[in-house]
């Protein structure tokens, strides 16, 4: 054998760096990835099978991240690639019917239900229970881009990207998710009230 | 002051501002739809209390949703990191 070319060590150890470095900055969004991962699939431990899958993945193929773009996009796009592959869309959920209250029906909901108060108030006669479950019966295809641009608080654009769907999709799979939550947030209030 | 059942539907605004309001919570709206939806704010309680609903309650539904990840997760997630040394 003969002695490493110098060349090639500092190559060798500039990249060994690149990689801690990668790794380290991935592990610190962590925290946001398991909050989402956990809203896409019904229970704990799928979330932590997930997230843990993501960043196996991640650190494997950590060489097609370019350096300076949106890592924690690009880390949604394995986890949302993921959850897909894992057949979750076998249990599709049944087609919705069509929602036909608007986009107030909630607020005049809960506004009418109390003494007039502020909407910071308001919002709390939901349970938090409640704002859960309500987020679980939203069909997946409109749950993902709602958990991604409400909880993940990504742009229209990076969910576009994330999700590979165009931003046009995004934005009436967003609205209509919205309302299916409204929808269910208000069903669940009502409930709750008597 | 109320909604559209009290029968000021049409020309008073608010169905045009129920309609914009995902795009102005999300700031998407052009600056002059913006404006436009703003004057309606300005004159309508109603609708400006829809419009701080929506945003306290995306703020809600955030907070609800705030699970701390595991922690034995997370030590298992350091343990996939590259083995340097």
């Amino acid at each position: 054998m003969t002695e490493a070319d110098p060349v090639d060590a500092r190559r060798i150890a500039s990249e060994a760096r690149d990689r801690v470095r990668f790794e380290e900055e991935a592990l610190e969004l962590a925290d946001q990835v398991y909050r989402v991962a956990r809203r896409l699939v019904s229970t704990r431990e799928e979330a932590e099978d997930l997230v843990q899958e993501t960043y196996a993945r991640a650190f494997r193929s950590w060489r097609s991240f370019q350096p300076g773009t949106n890592l924690r996009a690009w880390l949604f796009r394995i986890l949302t690639n993921l959850n897909i592959d894992r057949g979750r869309r076998e249990q599709r959920s049944p087609a919705t019917e069509p929602i036909e209250e608007g986009d107030y029906y909630l607020y005049n909901r809960l506004e009418d239900a109390g003494a007039p108060q502020a909407e910071e108030q308001i919002v709390e006669r939901l349970s938090r229970d409640g704002v859960v479950e309500a987020l679980a019966a939203v069909p997946h295809d409109f749950r993902d881009v709602l958990v991604l641009v409400d909880i993940g608080e990504f742009s229209y654009r990076d969910a576009a990207q994330i999700l590979d769907i165009p931003v046009g999709t995004v934005m009436s799979r967003l609205h209509r998710g919205r309302r299916v939550l409204k929808h269910e947030l208000a069903e669940r209030a009502v409930g709750e009230a008597r | 002051m109320r909604r559209e059942e009290d029968g000021v539907s049409g020309d008073c605004g608010c169905a045009k501002c129920e309609q914009v309001l995902q795009l102005y919570v999300d700031r998407t709206l052009t600056e002059a739809e913006c404006r436009e939806a703003e004057a309606h704010l300005a004159a309508c309680p109603h609708c400006a209390g829809a419009y701080r609903f929506e945003d306290a309650l995306r703020r809600y539904v955030r907070k609800c949703c705030d699970e701390p990840m595991p922690f034995e997760l997370k030590e298992r997630l350091t343990a996939l990191r590259t083995a340097y040394l």
